[in-house]
């Protein structure tokens, strides 16, 4: 077992070195679709963290009654805090909304027509912040059934717009980043196979001197998984070398977002790593496959 | 080698073994049996048409017959690089269309095989291409040198053992085949033209080593169009044409006498 791991390094290594050029063609590919892997991931990644951020946003907000005592609304906002969906709730009174309401036109710049009222006509509403913004039917129902809510403002249509926006950037990104890897397949497939093809006379002899599958497959996956491994490692050495450069403009651009970045290095040296090695071996195995099939 | 001594062919072998169902029935001292061995390729192409043949251990047989008669199709039939469409051919008491993908590298070391072209890989030693043979079927690395060194003995190349094949003759080329074919301790070695592209000096050099293999107990089964050869020896000769075999005769010329 020893020596057949042994022989499969060694002839893997070889086979690499004898085919320096095509070798280190594939390594160039593989690491130019690892870099252009990376960056796909980078910008997924922000762009969660954006799109997190604006479904943390969204909130369901409900008027309440002229009529209803204080004490109801406390009650009321207590009551909806204690359900499990709830993130937070906050009680804006009449007053508070007024001023609001102030502030955003004078932001918009226009005029502020609520100063010619002799009495504040907002009512005072109650904001709930949810745990998860796709899980709302049980606080609209919640609050709607309570005495004290006049009318629960119409948040489902606003929610689905936001997570479909939300759902189609996710997919439409997982989407990029599964042909970009089909297409890396491809391309390991056809430098593999050239490498196959290349010793063809080889396999075939070892074929007729009785050579088990296992003896011909693996060398080449191990030189698949070299060429990856080279790719990954050429790869991440170039996103550390732009990672600060690159963080810079990554701060600066989502400053308003909250984004934590903590795992992404980590993250992405795994998904940089997995893949090169992954695809190499896989281009390996399906190249010498059609060969082993006689 | 370490074969046991070539067994009497106590057998006629030219005996048909007629209502064979099972293969433990046949193959005492029999090491390689065709039976009513019929070759038909995916494109319509009939090679071999109800082939029956019985070569027991330690048998020299010549196959002879014009080109396309089939003795590559027989050939390849027996080291089960192609599948027969009818019948059965059994190597060693074992039906070789039967055997899983694992067993098949097993079979084949049963074998050794010699071409017109040597097949020998030029960027090898001699040496090297020898050991190479034993190295991808796993041997320890130990067992090799020994190995490989006996056998280049043997076909008398223990001197050109560090050069490669461009700086050796045909027959020196060829006779590196024969060291790799012989390096497993083969049961049955297939010579496949292996004269064809040698002058007849050295092809008798060629021929002198295998009968000398086979002396050591090996089955040799060559298919060559050397009617001098073949006539000369006077061994058992079967011809094929147009994939049947027309003739099967021990001590026989290329040609057919009456």
């Amino acid at each position: 077992m020893i020596s057949f791991v042994g022989f499969s390094l060694k002839r893997a290594w070889l086979g690499f070195w004898r085919n320096s050029v095509m070798s280190l063609a594939a390594t160039a590919t593989m690491v130019f679709m690892l870099v252009l892997l990376s960056g796909f991931f980078v910008i997924l990644t922000g762009l969660n963290a954006g799109l997190q951020f604006v479904e943390q946003k969204v909130q369901i907000v409900a008027d309440v009654r002229k009529a209803a005592p204080d004490l109801a609304i406390m009650s009321l906002r207590d009551r909806t805090a204690a359900l499990p969906e709830v993130a937070s709730v906050e009680y804006v009174d009449p007053t508070e909304a007024l001023r609001r309401f102030r502030e955003r036109l004078a932001q918009q710049g226009r005029e502020d027509l609520t100063q010619y009222l002799d009495s504040n006509p907002l009512p005072g509403s109650i904001e709930v912040k949810l745990k998860d913004p796709r899980v709302f039917g049980n606080v609209v129902e919640f609050l709607r059934a309570d005495p004290a809510i006049q009318r629960v403002q119409e948040v489902q249509t606003l929610i689905d717009r936001v997570l479909t926006v939300t759902n189609l950037l996710r997919t439409g990104g997982l989407v990029v980043l599964g042909l970009v890897g089909i297409v890396v397949l491809f391309i390991i497939i056809n430098t593999i196979r050239l490498a196959v093809v290349a010793r063809s006379e080889e396999i075939e002899i070892m074929r007729l001197v009785g050579a088990s599958d296992a003896f011909i497959r693996w060398p080449f996956i191990f030189e698949g998984a070299l060429v990856g491994l080279l790719g990954a490692a050429i790869t991440l050495g170039l996103m550390a070398l732009a990672a600060d450069p690159l963080g810079r403009i990554m701060t600066g651009f989502f400053e308003v977002l909250p984004l934590q970045l903590g795992s992404l290095g980590r993250d992405l040296t795994v998904l940089v790593l997995g893949t090169g090695v992954g695809l190499g071996v896989l281009g390996s195995w399906v190249s010498v496959r059609s060969y082993l099939l006689k | 080698m370490t074969q046991a001594p070539p067994r009497a062919a106590a057998r006629s072998y030219r005996e048909r073994p007629v209502g064979l169902t099972e293969t433990e029935t046949v193959g005492d001292g029999a090491l390689l049996v065709l039976h009513s061995v019929t070759k038909t390729y995916p494109n319509g192409n009939t090679a071999l048409r109800d082939v029956e043949l019985v070569v027991p251990e330690g048998d020299f047989v010549f196959l002879v017959g014009p080109s396309g008669a089939g003795k590559s199709t027989l050939i390849r039939l027996l080291i089960r690089d192609e599948i027969a469409t009818d019948g059965a051919v059994i190597l060693d008491g074992q039906d070789v269309a039967r055997l899983t993908r694992r067993q098949v590298p097993r079979i084949r070391r049963k074998i050794g095989i010699i071409f017109q072209d040597f097949k020998l890989l030029p960027t090898k030693t001699v040496w090297e291409n020898v050991a190479f043979a034993l190295e991808v079927t796993g041997t320890p690395r130990r067992r090799i040198a020994p190995a490989v060194d006996r056998v280049l003995s043997l076909v008398g190349l223990a001197a050109q053992a560090q050069q490669l094949p461009g700086q050796l003759s045909g027959g020196e080329q060829q006779r590196t085949a024969i060291a790799r074919a012989l390096v497993h301790d083969p049961r049955l070695v297939i010579a496949d033209e292996p004269t064809g592209n040698l002058d007849p000096l050295i092809s008798w050099e060629i021929i002198q080593l295998l009968l000398r293999i086979n002396e050591l107990g090996v089955t040799v089964l060559m298919a060559t169009h050397n009617a001098e050869i073949v006539t000369a020896l006077r061994k058992r000769v079967v011809a094929l044409e147009d994939g049947r075999i027309i003739r099967d005769e021990v001590g026989a010329a290329y040609h057919r006498e009456d």
